[in-house]
């Protein structure tokens, strides 16, 4: 119950810290780091265009992108505290109520006829299709080292391991960051802050939603950002932390995270479009590298 | 066993009527029929389904057939109550889609009828005749019957050639079966399907291996495995729709049957076949899917997605033998159990996708992707049962398709707890493959939707779909949906449905395998994901209050200033795969040929680009080729004249008779 309510809370904060760093090392002062909130509610205030050639689709997607990622909340555990929904193999639903959402999204660009969206569509399918397989030998080697049960579970069996926990859970969560670029569409995969058009991926796919609309997708993409946040806190925090302090760390990891997207944002320009498939297949490499570590490791042991 | 018949009589009823039956009246009577013949059958199967036991009737034939012993266990029930369920909404749809060929006297309609209900008559007698030989007989009327109605069109040149492709394709296949089960049947003396057990049981390993492979092919060319999947891409897009969603959705998983059968015979499956089973199926999926996204093709696509999901079936099939050659019973369950919801789910919205794709097919004549588009707005009822179907095809959750997903997700995490080191290596990569093999099936099923049904028209065929979507035809696709959805919300009940069949399949304490700790999982995700309904529900209800008193202005879709945009501008199918596809490059090989625009004001221009499938120019075809070469070896003796023919026969005859005086 925690993690969404962190989700709801503080995902625009996230944002806004993002924004602050990247004004800061740019030299500017930069908007105010409650700017995302009200932005949202400007949206949330204002009415929308909806273009003649649409369909139902192209309401309906932005409700279900956002749902998503706020059934994706109910999954993700906040450290010992277990999730709403848990039960042995809640990844396998956490990555696939992700793809549900994603897959109305691709609809819903693809509903305007624009030729903008439709590219912005094919290359967000293409990176995501890539995404897929890292996410599934991450958190199937981790059930091997932890056993098949819940992800509450999983993480707090995790941090009883011994010796090389600290190597798999580093890289861990260096998956997960870039996961947090791809799915987040941050730099150096997509830029967010560009103007043109043939550049974008996720800008561009929403590029006829307006009002209320384009707040549950702005709102949706800071939660999915935020979410995969916790899913790093998770895997960082070791148990026996209890209140207080475990939201001070949870909200602390965050924080690192997000200056950290920031710097990198700020030091780095976008890649070229032919170089983020390779950008994305580094993820499922750096699994399979986890995978070969892990089992030469219980090799030895046995 | 007595309704069950009666359900056959029925239905063979029906086939015979639709021949004497006037041509508005034939659809009408023959659903009827099936209808009748269906619930019978539902009468027997359901308690044998859900209970258990086995249920048998013996008939007595002339020789050389003998003895035919009908057993209908758990697996047989389930295969017999799948089939008959989705045969009966595809007459009914039939007898919608059919109506438009009333006035068009080359096709003959009566026998079609007639061919559909023989067809299904055998597809309900192969999981029940457990005998070598009248199975046989019946899996060749089975190849007969499809044959002539994917034949429907014949007056076109390529459906002619498709269809001979598919009955050489089907014989290749009924040899190889000729060969396992004669093999079987010298070795038991029995052409009982009972005695073989102990045959494959022996320790002659090597010709039990041999045996296994031959049965395995035969089944494995039915089902669709790459790379014995030629026939299907081809079939397909000849057939008319509703034979099409028959064959996908239902006589492919014959062959399915056929190999769970197959492995019925084994006492303790080895880890070889197990790994084989599970790699093979691995490349099914990935390559189905893959290339699934090249086709532009709204049929033919379809047709690569059903090897995409045979390859998943396959992986759970794969997956329940390795769990029984590692004795671990929990995986075994887990991967049997995946496999047969997989066959059922798979049955039940490729069915609702080519209804569909024959709906859209009917209306705007035309199964390039590249003409289509804006349809929903022209065919809402058709829009929305394919948006369900496609949603579950990719294994989503809401809808039916992730269930048997899930099931297999788990039969392989919960391998991972044996910490078997090559196994567990294998689980890993299993569950990313088939993560990929769903990310990629997105992809596909997106560009399908978004193509066909989205944006605006790409030509005037799709402009001007002619007529009302006809009620025979939407019901059934109502009814599908609806099990689409049912079956995702509320998979409990489901699972119900496999438990007794896994028993027949040497997991004897499968149900309550099933019955524990997955079923709360299930109970866990049912209620999960009504909240998600009612989430969305409440969200889109205060998105609406928002929205209310507030004005809508509509406005062309952004363009970027450009004062003349034409739907010929919108992304197309081609241009929304490029960009996976040009990762894929190497498996595709996509042949382009390009007229480029010239000049400053160019005129004409084109771009052309065809994939080819690497299997079918690599592998296949220079076996025919080779074939073909040794065959032209014996081309001297074809001399075309009667009596040299008659010469052979007579030599051929002398001669066997000299070898049989000789060894007698």
């Amino acid at each position: 119950m925690l993690t969404i309510l962190v989700l709801l809370t503080v995902s625009p904060l996230f944002i806004g810290i993002i924004n602050r760093v990247k004004s800061v090392c740019a030299g500017r002062q930069g908007p105010g780091l409650l700017q995302p909130y009200f932005d949202y509610l400007r949206l949330f205030r204002k009415s929308q265009v909806v273009s003649p050639a649409t369909s139902f689709i192209f309401q309906l997607a932005p409700t279900i992108s956002w749902t998503t990622v706020f059934f994706a909340g109910l999954l993700i555990p906040f450290g010992p505290r277990p999730a709403v929904i848990s039960f042995p193999g809640d990844f396998i639903l956490l990555a696939y109520v992700l793809a549900f959402g994603r897959f109305f999204a691709l609809l819903s660009a693809m509903d305007t006829g624009s030729s903008f969206e439709g590219m912005g569509a094919s290359r967000e399918v293409t990176f995501a299709t890539l995404v897929e397989p890292a996410f599934f030998i991450l958190f199937s080697t981790i059930t091997f080292l932890s056993g098949f049960r819940s992800l509450s579970d999983v993480f707090a069996a995790l941090h009883q391991n011994d010796s090389w926990t600290l190597i798999v859970i580093s890289l861990s969560v260096l998956i997960l960051f870039l996961m947090m670029l791809v799915e987040g569409s941050r730099l150096p995969i997509d830029d967010p802050n560009t103007h043109l058009e043939l550049t974008m991926i996720h800008e561009v796919m929403v590029l006829d939603n307006s009002g209320p609309d384009l707040g549950l997708i702005l709102y949706g993409t800071a939660m999915k950002l935020a979410a995969i946040g916790l899913l790093i806190a998770n895997l960082l925090v070791p148990p026996g932390f209890d209140m207080p302090f475990l939201m001070v760390l949870f909200l602390g990891i965050l924080f690192v995270l997000a200056v950290a997207i920031g710097i990198l944002e700020s030091s780095m320009a976008r890649l070229r479009m032919v170089h983020v498939p390779q950008f994305v297949l580094v993820m499922t490499s750096i699994g399979l590298l986890i995978l070969s570590f892990v089992f030469f490791s219980i090799g030895g042991h046995r | 066993m007595n309704n069950f018949l009666l359900g056959i009589l029925c239905i063979s009823l029906g086939g015979l009527s639709s021949l004497l039956s006037p041509p508005r009246q034939k659809g009408k009577i023959v659903s009827f029929f099936t209808g009748i013949g269906m619930l019978f059958i539902l009468l027997t199967t359901v308690p044998v389904l859900l209970v258990g036991g086995t249920l048998t009737g013996s008939f007595y034939f002339k020789p050389p057939i003998g003895a035919v012993t009908l057993i209908l266990d758990p697996l047989a029930a389930f295969f017999v109550a799948l089939t008959a369920v989705m045969s009966f909404w595809g007459i009914v749809y039939a007898s919608g889609y059919l109506r438009h060929y009333h006035e068009r006297e080359i096709y003959p309609l009566g026998s079609h009828y007639f061919l559909m209900c023989l067809l299904i008559v055998a597809m309900l007698l192969v999981p029940v005749v457990q005998n070598a030989l009248a199975f046989l007989v019946i899996w060749e009327i089975m190849s007969l019957a499809s044959f002539f109605l994917v034949l429907f069109e014949h007056d076109k040149s390529e459906v002619m050639e498709a269809s001979l492709n598919y009955l050489v394709a089907m014989h290749v296949g009924v040899a190889f079966l000729l060969l396992g089960f004669i093999s079987l049947a010298v070795k038991s003396q029995s052409f009982d399907f009972a005695s073989f057990p102990i045959i494959i049981r022996g320790r002659d390993s090597f010709s039990g291996g041999w045996i296994l492979a031959s049965l395995l092919v035969g089944f494995g060319l039915k089902a669709g495995f790459v790379p014995l999947h030629t026939w299907l891409p081809k079939a397909h897009p000849a057939a008319p729709s509703p034979i099409s969603a028959l064959m996908s959705g239902v006589m492919i998983k014959t062959g399915i049957y056929g190999i769970l059968r197959t492995l019925t015979f084994i006492d303790h499956p080895t880890l070889t076949l197990g790994y084989t089973i599970l790699g093979l199926s691995l490349v099914s999926g990935l390559m189905g899917i893959i290339y699934a996204v090249a086709q532009n093709d709204l049929k033919r696509l379809l047709a690569y997605s059903s090897i995409e999901n045979i390859g998943i079936i396959g992986i759970g099939i794969g997956l329940g033998v390795l769990g029984q050659a590692y004795h671990i019973p929990a995986v075994a369950a887990f991967g049997f159990a995946g496999a047969l919801l997989h066959v059922l789910n798979h049955s039940i919205f490729k069915g609702l996708l080519f209804y569909g794709a024959g709906l859209v097919y009917q209306k705007t004549h035309t199964r390039d992707m590249e003409m289509l588009g804006g349809l929903i707005k022209k065919m809402p009822a058709t829009a929305f049962c394919f948006l369900v179907a496609s949603l579950a095809i990719c294994g989503l959750p809401l809808f039916n398709g992730f269930i048997s997903e899930f099931l297999i997700y788990s039969g392989f995490l919960n391998g991972l707890n044996w910490k078997l080191p090559f196994f567990s290596v294998a689980c890993v990569l299993s569950t990313a493959a088939l993560a990929l093999i769903g990310a990629v099936a997105l992809l596909c099923f997106t560009k399908v939707y978004s193509i066909v049904f989205l944006g605006s028209p790409r030509s005037e065929l799709a402009k001007t779909p002619s007529g009302v979507e006809p009620k025979s035809m939407t019901i059934p696709m109502m009814i599908l949906t609806g099990a689409c959805l049912g079956l995702g919300i509320f998979p409990q009940e489901l699972i119900l449905l496999v438990g007794q069949p896994l028993r027949s399949l040497n997991v004897p304490d499968g149900p309550s395998l099933l019955g524990g700790n997955i079923f709360v999982t299930l109970n866990q995700i049912s209620s999960g994901l009504l909240l998600f309904i009612a989430v969305t529900g409440i969200i889109y209800f205060l998105r609406r209050q928002l929205l209310k008193n507030r004005t809508v202005p509509a406005f062309r879709t952004w363009d970027c200033g450009y004062p003349v945009p034409t739907p010929r501008m919108q992304y197309s199918a081609a241009s929304y795969s490029a960009s996976f596809l040009s990762l894929a490059e190497f498996l595709i090989q996509r042949q382009t040929q390009k007229d480029p625009p010239e000049g400053l004001f160019p005129q004409k221009a084109q771009y052309r680009s065809h994939s080819k499938d690497i299997f079918e120019a690599y592998v296949l075809h220079p076996l025919l080729v080779a074939f073909k070469k040794f065959m032209d070896l014996f081309a001297g003796i074809q001399s075309g004249s009667i009596q040299q023919y008659i010469l052979y026969g007579l030599v051929f005859l002398t001669g066997i008779l000299l070898w049989i005086a000789t060894v007698k």
